[in-house]
């Protein structure tokens, strides 16, 4: 890990767009991962299985563009963002509320085995040093070092109160591009996100073809599946029954595809009985 | 006179029987009666209960009208180096004291088991169908009990005579007033099936499951939020369990009998049991223990099913010494003082919700929990537990669609199936204890879970992926091995498989 001060030729030049940049900036990784162009995708932690899948393809359709990905490394959005990035085999990095240290002393569940990965493949970075217990100011200050240091802002979903929305707001202000997922109307994790864009605040986002061509890159399409139970699985996890009611068939028959699929590691099997994409 | 009298006594002794968990052994009381200061001490490991018989053997021979020697009394409970607990040793005290000093004129040959009370009442005590029986089995007939307990001595297949007090127990033996055994009593009346599989809409996969449970014995996991039907579910599993085999029976009522949860008339269990402990019971409750040594709820649930409702509610300690009686079918509980071996197959169901709030995947209400918060919640169930379960399966919220009326087969007809499925099971474990397919051995499964060529490939490409362990791979084989016996049919077919590995989940 090392401290760079605004001053030092290596600190991220986007961040001195911030009137107070971080001073110094922590950075546990590959320093060249500043460098390339950086799209910032955020959201709530509470996400939906829709929010889920549309970070992660969003994330993938980034890395395969060889855009980095930057979020803040949070449970939710945040994380899968980070997760499609690294399983798109691109660069992703993770700008921390809290020391980096602490943060990796205390991560557990998933986000644990994304640090080394992150490490290798970007960064992990923070402006607070000491072994200080992470406060809610912190993560507001973290997540107007984000929108710095992306040339455009992703908020995937968002309830109506959200740190996601302060990223927006902050990214506004430094004139960085705002997009927001348009959810489901009635879906708490969609209401910040809906909202934005009824404001005028954030344009709508609806392909990542129209992030990424904003970013002057190369249109890049996800193969869309042609099975139609891993289609039913897009947003989230559902169990046989589910399955079976929304592809009109028998569950047996839904079974029999499904194990076929759980072998070729297409669907994983839930330990609560329900399947999902992996 | 007296002299006289000393002259006449001599060693007394009565049969009774002593019980380590479901594991009898006769004992014989031994009383003597000799001269010097007047004091009574039973010898032979008593436990604390058996040590107090001194004060009721005491007054009960007194209040019975007859006369306890002021003479140095002795009785031994032999063979000695065994510790015995509990008040069953009373009347057989009791009994030899008297022959012992001539007030009975014949020597009991008769089993003698019971408490006594201070006016000389026979009172019925615990574990009396276990000793009987093992009584019975060291060649032993004729039973004298209280009354309360003949009929589960008769049950155990004694001639029992049951007495109420310690008068009437002498003037049988002596031959005044003989009393006729008791007559072996029906089995319990099977309860009454609480819910049909027809009462229940919807969830197909999970009947399916209960089905597959049911016949081949394999542990279940519900998942799904409050309210969809995970409790009712379960609650139906009595009604397709096939009836208890005669001899499962015996040993099933026994643990109740060791229990005192046998009822005295109809102390044959008719039903396979059906416990439900609360998510609040220690591991003492549940596995059984104290000192001595009693049986915990997956013993009385032997033979029949164990339902854990909110799973990870229950304590992780608590959990984990289920795994030991899951494995091994038994439990032993070994004490200082004492071990018992207590057995305890039993076919799990266990419901959880899926998350904290409970509605994680419900389309109707949004979860409230944060994604680590749902890990924490899986991960309470410790991963040994959670691979020991075959079949997992999801009870989502149903749809108005989905409440409809046709179509639902009734307990009765899938009850058929997996009686049909027991006997092929039953067929090709002819010659051993076990009659379950969740009972293969590891090579019974290389044996008798052949797959057919659909199955091989897929057998196959999920070993090559590694989707499966080695271990997973034999729970899963069972399951599909139980899924083809339901359908009649000699080998595993592909979707048989498939089935059972989308049931076993991730592992």
């Amino acid at each position: 890990m090392i401290a760079l001060a605004p001053g030092d030729a290596r600190y991220p030049s986007r961040l001195r767009d911030l009137p107070h940049p971080p001073d110094p900036l922590f950075v546990d990784g590959d320093l060249a991962a500043f460098d390339a162009t950086a799209i910032a995708i955020v959201g709530t932690r509470r996400m939906s299985g829709y929010g889920e899948r549309v970070a992660r393809e969003l994330a993938i359709a980034c890395a395969e563009a060889g855009v980095v990905v930057v979020s803040g490394l949070a449970q939710g959005i945040d994380t899968a963002a980070h997760r499609g990035a690294l399983d798109g085999r691109g660069r992703t990095i993770a700008v921390l509320g809290e020391s980096i240290p602490l943060f990796v002393a205390t991560v557990r569940g998933r986000r644990r085995p994304l640090v080394p990965r992150i490490r290798a493949s970007g960064a992990l970075a923070s402006e607070y040093a000491a072994p200080l217990s992470a406060r809610g100011w912190m993560f507001a200050r973290r997540n107007a070092t984000i929108a710095a240091l992306a040339s455009a802002v992703v908020v995937v979903e968002a309830p109506a109160t959200s740190g996601a929305l302060i990223t927006a707001q902050e990214a506004r202000a430094l004139g960085r591009r705002v997009y927001a997922v348009p959810g489901p109307l009635g879906s708490a994790a969609s209401i910040g996100t809906n909202a934005l864009i009824a404001d005028g605040l954030a344009t709508a986002l609806v392909s990542a073809d129209q992030l990424l061509r904003g970013s002057r890159f190369a249109a890049v399409r996800v193969a869309p599946r042609a099975d139609p139970l891993l289609d039913a699985l897009r947003d989230g996890a559902l169990g046989v029954d589910e399955l079976a009611r929304r592809l009109r068939t028998a569950p047996t028959l839904v079974a029999a595809r499904a194990a076929r699929l759980i072998v070729r590691g297409e669907v994983i099997a839930l330990p609560d009985g329900r399947l999902r994409r992996p | 006179m007296a002299i006289a009298a000393a002259v006449r006594t001599s060693v007394a002794r009565v049969p009774s029987c002593a019980l380590w968990g479901l594991e009898a052994a006769l004992v014989t009381v031994e009383v003597d009666v000799a001269n010097g200061l007047p004091a009574f001490s039973v010898v032979g490991l008593p436990d604390a209960a058996v040590s107090e018989a001194r004060e009721r053997v005491r007054a009960a021979v007194r209040n019975s009208g007859y006369e306890f020697p002021l003479r140095r009394v002795v009785a031994n409970l032999a063979p000695a180096e065994r510790r015995k607990e509990g008040s069953g040793f009373d009347l057989a005290i009791a009994l030899g004291v008297l022959r012992a000093t001539g007030q009975l004129v014949n020597d009991p040959a008769a089993l003698c088991l019971g408490e006594l009370a201070l006016d000389g009442g026979v009172r019925p005590v615990r574990g009396v169908m276990p000793r009987v029986r093992g009584a019975i089995g060291a060649g032993v007939v004729d039973v004298i009990c209280a009354e309360e307990n003949a009929a589960e001595a008769a049950a155990a297949g004694a001639c029992a005579v049951g007495v109420a007090t310690l008068r009437e127990a002498v003037a049988h033996i002596s031959g005044e007033a003989r009393r006729a055994p008791v007559d072996v009593p029906p089995p319990a009346q099977a309860p009454r099936t609480p819910v049909d599989l027809a009462d229940i809409s919807g969830h197909e996969m999970p009947k399916r499951a209960l089905e597959i449970a049911a016949a081949g014995g394999h542990s279940l996991l519900l998942v799904g939020p409050p309210g969809t039907g995970k409790t009712l579910l379960a609650r139906a599993l009595p009604g397709i369990l096939p009836p208890l085999d005669p001899d499962e029976a015996v040993v099933a009522s026994a643990v109740h009998s060791v229990a005192g949860l046998v009822d005295p008339l109809r102390p044959l269990l008719a039903a396979r049991p059906f416990r439900a402990p609360h998510h609040t019971a220690s591991h003492l409750a549940l596995v059984g223990g104290g000192s001595p040594p009693r049986p915990g709820e997956v013993s009385l649930a032997h033979t029949g099913a164990l339902f854990l409702d909110e799973l990870p509610e229950f304590s992780r300690h608590v959990l984990d010494t289920l795994r030991e009686p899951l494995e091994e079918g038994s439990i032993t509980l070994s004490r200082a003082a004492a071990a018992a071996t207590y057995p305890a197959r039993v076919t799990l169901v266990a419901a959880m919700n899926p998350c904290p709030c409970g509605h994680a995947g419900d389309p109707v209400t949004a979860c409230t929990c944060l994604p680590d918060a749902i890990e924490r919640y899986h991960a309470r169930l410790s991963g040994p537990l959670m691979d020991r379960i075959d079949l997992r399966v999801h009870v989502p919220r149903l749809a108005y669609e989905d409440l409809r009326d046709e179509g639902r087969e009734r307990s009765a007809v899938v009850r058929e199936r997996v009686l049909a499925a027991r006997g092929r099971m039953r067929a090709r474990l002819i010659g051993t204890s076990r009659r379950t397919n969740a009972e293969l051995t590891v090579a019974e499964v290389r044996t008798h879970c052949r797959l057919d060529d659909d199955a091989s490939a897929l057998a196959h490409d999920a070993m090559r992926t590694r989707s499966l362990s080695a271990r997973g791979v034999h729970r899963v084989l069972r399951v599909a091995r139980t899924l083809a016996d339901l359908a009649g049919a000699e080998r595993i077919r592909g979707d048989d498989l498939a089935l059972a590995l989308v049931l076993r989940g991730a592992s």
